[in-house]
């Protein structure tokens, strides 16, 4: 087969404005932060994004004004802070946000990837999470009804199907076989559901490798369209048994994502500043941060 | 030894709550902790599941928060959020779930989205995450707060996540899980009066009386006439939370 590996600016340029892009990070663990980047130097407009609990990505991309629009669970920096460029822009009206739970953007995406058109949940019930939705635009994604058989409650949910999905993934062939170390979150049913899966692999392994531990494969090739490979992709957010998270970077990040101001001068010098993610590297310190951040094999951060 | 602090007695009060071999959805926080203990001391065989797709959590150093790999270190599985919050708590087979929040108000509902300040003005938070899940579908479910006037209004500024909605039953909401159980904070532990389904007061922790509790409450409790005090921390308890499980004080500070 092909090798599917692809610059990720090249990747880019194939991603129109006003699309639907589900994320595949997870707070401050495997954020697509390389291709976030690169969204932000060829200035997309008008994008969707979905995501069960948003990170840095999530709050780069609105901080950066690129999205209209939000389809999800949750959000926060962990213990150092909140997504506070999603939630200004939630305060200002900037973006509509269609706010969800955790596993109700998970069975959305479910649907989508089984190709069924809706899914019954006995989630959301008796919440103003669910009255505001009901409200607002979101009230075409939503109808309540009985079950046929038992005639129990339920909350039918449209099914999510983004146009593009992004994740973060340790290791992947040429090919696009990815394997995922850890806890999976979403991916999953994030990625299938999509039109569209792009994978940001932290390793090309060969072909081999991938058929010695098949059981770690959790998006095979046949439904790749493209890798980009970027060691690091995901800094500040941390790779389980790759890398730990830039704790001094998170933190540098909340500072300047408070205000709107700090915010662009955060994207001016890390994001517009440079040219790719090898100088975005070097500016947040280089090979010496490599080394710091890598993880123990053993414990894996 | 240092005087026992409010987050410990938080901590330990939360972990008294679970019984061994019972299944535990975690949310972030003070909840993480409280389960690490309780697995450490009287529940060896509790089992713990986080959304992010880890099951039976056993970090050997202090996590940020759901998404750090100190977290997933040690784990005798991971999945995801179809497993945990699908195939287990959707499933029906989660018998606590162990959330923190921002609001809490007389019949359990939980607000973790927004607040509303004097000036009217909106701020958001981290709005449902998977807590709307666990509030609804839980056999019972756990909150751990800090005890303020704002944080324990008779109504929440916004619903996130049901408790016993308007006063309703479980049944009358829709919902299959049992709702709110305990409510932890660092003044007393809640419990919820089985006919009107409102807050009442189950102990107040040692230093406090119960019209203090009463005064830092947004809502009235009911108060029985014996008010039993909270137990304190063993010696065995604080030296696993102070010395293994959150050495730097993170959550206990």
């Amino acid at each position: 087969m092909a090798s599917k590996v692809k610059h990720v600016s090249e990747v880019v340029l194939t991603i129109p404005d006003g699309s639907h892009i589900a994320l595949g990070g997870f707070a401050i663990a495997r954020n697509v932060i390389t291709v976030v980047h690169e969204l932000i130097r060829q200035q997309k407009k008008n994008l969707t994004l979905s995501q069960c609990v948003m990170g840095m990505d999530t709050d780069l991309l609105v901080g950066a004004g690129l999205v209209s629009r939000l389809m999800v669970g949750g959000g926060s920096l962990d213990r150092f802070g909140l997504v506070n460029c999603v939630n200004r822009a939630r305060e200002t009206g900037q973006v509509v946000s269609l706010d969800y739970s955790s596993l109700s953007i998970c069975f959305g995406y479910l649907a989508g990837a089984l190709g069924i058109s809706f899914i019954p949940i006995k989630s959301l019930l008796a919440s103003e999470v669910l009255e505001r939705l009901e409200r607002g635009p979101g009230a075409q994604n939503l109808r309540r009804m009985q079950c046929p058989f038992t005639g129990e409650d339920y909350l039918l949910l449209r099914a999510i199907t983004p146009d593009v999905s992004l994740v973060h993934v340790q290791a992947a062939d040429e090919e696009g076989n990815c394997q995922i170390y850890g806890p999976r979150w979403e991916n999953e049913e994030q990625a299938k559901a999509a039109r569209r899966i792009i994978v940001i692999a932290e390793e090309i392994v060969p072909t081999e490798f991938i058929r010695q531990h098949p059981t770690r494969t959790i998006i095979p090739a046949h439904r790749v369209e493209a890798v980009i490979h970027q060691p690091f992709g995901a800094h500040p957010t941390s790779v389980y048994s790759c890398y730990d998270y830039d704790a001094e970077h998170l933190q540098l990040y909340v500072e300047h994502a408070r205000d709107p101001k700090r915010m662009q001068e955060y994207i001016r010098k890390y994001i517009a500043g440079t040219r790719d993610h090898s100088e975005y590297l070097e500016k947040v310190g280089g090979q010496a941060k490599r080394d710091a951040l890598k993880a123990d094999p053993v414990l894996g951060y | 030894m240092e005087p026992v602090r409010a987050t410990e007695i938080m901590a330990v009060a939360g972990a008294r709550e679970l019984r061994d071999g019972e299944i535990i959805v975690v949310g972030l926080g003070l909840p993480q902790v409280a389960v690490v203990l309780a697995k450490r001391t009287h529940a060896p065989r509790l089992t713990s599941l986080l959304e992010i797709g880890v099951v039976d959590m056993n970090p050997v150093d202090t996590p940020v928060g759901l998404a750090d790999s100190r977290i997933f270190h040690g784990a005798t599985c991971w999945s995801g959020f179809l497993d945990v919050l699908g195939m287990n708590l959707h499933r029906g087979v989660v018998d606590v779930g162990f959330l923190g929040a921002l609001e809490l108000d007389r019949y359990g509902n939980i607000n973790t989205t927004l607040l509303q300040e004097d000036s009217g003005k909106v701020r958001y938070f981290n709005g449902s995450a998977g807590g709307n899940d666990v509030a609804s579908l839980a056999k019972r479910v756990i909150v751990i707060l800090r005890h303020e006037k704002r944080k324990l209004p008779l109504a929440v500024a916004h619903l996130t996540s049901p408790g016993f909605v308007g006063g309703k039953s479980r049944a009358q909401l829709g919902l299959r899980g049992g709702g709110p159980h305990r409510i932890i904070t660092d003044m007393a532990v809640l419990g919820f009066d089985s006919q009107t389904h409102e807050a009442c007061l189950l102990s107040v922790h040692p230093g406090i009386s119960a019209p203090a509790v009463q005064d830092n409450t947004g809502f009235p409790l009911r108060i029985p006439a014996q008010v039993p005090v909270t137990p304190l921390p063993t010696a065995e308890e604080l030296r696993l939370l102070r010395e293994e499980i959150d050495p730097r004080g993170v959550y206990l500070r």
